[in-house]
C-alpha cells in the first residue's frame, strides 16, 4: 500500500535562513523542543559541486521510534536493523542551490523497511524578492520502498520473507495505519520546530545562537 | 549540541558541525562557498575517520548500501517512464 500526503506552507522568513534552520533543526532540544526524540545526527557527506555551486549533504539521524512497543517486540532483529528495538535510522539527503534559491530534501528510514517505508520529500524555494517567503511541501509518505516490501512479500524469499507468514499482513496494515494517522500531526510538529529555530535565528545570528547554547552546556566555541 | 551515534566521535563531530554552520551561514549563503576553500575539510576528514568505523561496527554501512541500491532501482524505473 502506498500513501501520499502533500502539504504546502509559506514561511515568513528569508530563504537562506530557512535552509539554515533545516540544518539546525535537530541541533539541540533547547533550540527546538520538538527534537527531543532525535538521539543523534551525523553527516556522512558534504560537498559543493564545483560546476553548479550546489551544496550536497547526506546525514544520518537516529530517532526514537514512535511505534507502539507491543508491535516493535513482534519484529525480528533483521527488520529492526539492530538499532535497538525502539530506534530507527533515517537517511537524509539535501541539495541547496543558493544562486537559484531552492533546497530539496529527501528523508527515509533505513531500518524497519520490511514493514514500512516512509519517504519525506521537501522542496523549499524562494519566491520573488518582493515576497520573501519560503515554501515547503512534504509529500510522499510511504512510497517506492513500500512497493519493494510488497514484492518481497509475494516471492517470500527476500530477507523479509517471514512477513508473508500468517498474521504478518495484519501487523503491517496496523503499522501503516498508525503511521498514516500520525503523519499530519508530525508535519505540524516539524513545522513548529522549524519556526522556533527560525525565531531564534531572526533575533540572533547563528554564531550567537550556538554560543548561547554552548554557554548553557558549559562549553566555549569560536573563542579559539 | 546534537550527539553522534558513536559517543567516541562526539568531540570531532562537534568541531566539524560548528565549523560547517559558521561556513554555511557566513560564506555559502552569501555566495562565497567553494569546495576548494572549505576550511572545514580537515575536520570533516577526522570526523569521518572516527564515524566510518562506528558505522561498520553497527552494520549501518550495509543499510546505506542497500538504500543506495534501491535509489538506483528507482532511478531506472523513473527514467524508463519518462
Amino acid at each position: 500500500m502506498v500513501l501520499t500526503h502533500t502539504t504546502n506552507h509559506s514561511y515568513t522568513h528569508p530563504f537562506p535562513t530557512v535552509t539554515l534552520a533545516f540544518f539546525l533543526r535537530y541541533y539541540s532540544p533547547q533550540l527546538n523542543p520538538f527534537s527531543a526524540h532525535v538521539l543523534s545526527t551525523d553527516t556522512i557527506d558534504s560537498h559543493v559541486d564545483p560546476e553548479t555551486g550546489r551544496l550536497h549533504t547526506t546525514r544520518i539521524h537516529l530517532k526514537k521510534s514512535r511505534m507502539p512497543s507491543a508491535i516493535i517486540k513482534l519484529l525480528p532483529a533483521s527488520v529492526t536493523g539492530g538499532a535497538g528495538e525502539k530506534s530507527s535510522y533515517v537517511l537524509e539527503n539535501s541539495i541547496v542551490d543558493i544562486k537559484e534559491g531552492w533546497m530539496k530534501t529527501e528523508s527515509r528510514n533505513l531500518n524497519f523497511t520490511g514493514v514500512l517505508s516512509v519517504t519525506e520529500s521537501q522542496h523549499y524555494s524562494a519566491t520573488p524578492p518582493t515576497r520573501p517567503t519560503t515554501r515547503a511541501s512534504l509529500p510522499p509518505l510511504g512510497s517506492r520502498k513500500t512497493d519493494k516490501a510488497a514484492a518481497n512479500e509475494e516471492n517470500s524469499r527476500g530477507r523479509f520473507g517471514w512477513i508473508s507468514g500468517w498474521g504478518a499482513k495484519r501487523i503491517q496494515s496496523s503499522i501503516e495505519s498508525i503511521a498514516s494517522n500520525k503523519t499530519d500531526d508530525q508535519i505540524i510538529k516539524s513545522r513548529d520546530g522549524m519556526k522556533m529555530v527560525l525565531e531564534r535565528l531572526r533575533s540572533n545570528g547563528v554564531v550567537a545562537v550556538l554560543r548561547e547554547l554552548n554557554r548553557r552546556e558549559g562549553k566555549s566555541v569560536f573563542e579559539a | 549540541m546534537s550527539a553522534s551515534l558513536a559517543p567516541e566521535c562526539n568531540e570531532v563531530k562537534e568541531r566539524y558541525d560548528t565549523c560547517f554552520l559558521k561556513w554555511y551561514s557566513e560564506k555559502y549563503l552569501r555566495g562565497n562557498g567553494r569546495t576548494d576553500d572549505n576550511e572545514c575539510a580537515s575536520m570533516f576528514k577526522e570526523y569521518q575517520k572516527c564515524l566510518q568505523v562506528a558505522l561498520k561496527d553497527r552494520k549501518i554501512d550495509k543499510l546505506l548500501d542497500e538504500a543506495r541500491e534501491d535509489s538506483k532501482d528507482y532511478d531506472t524505473i523513473h527514467l524508463k517512464r519518462k
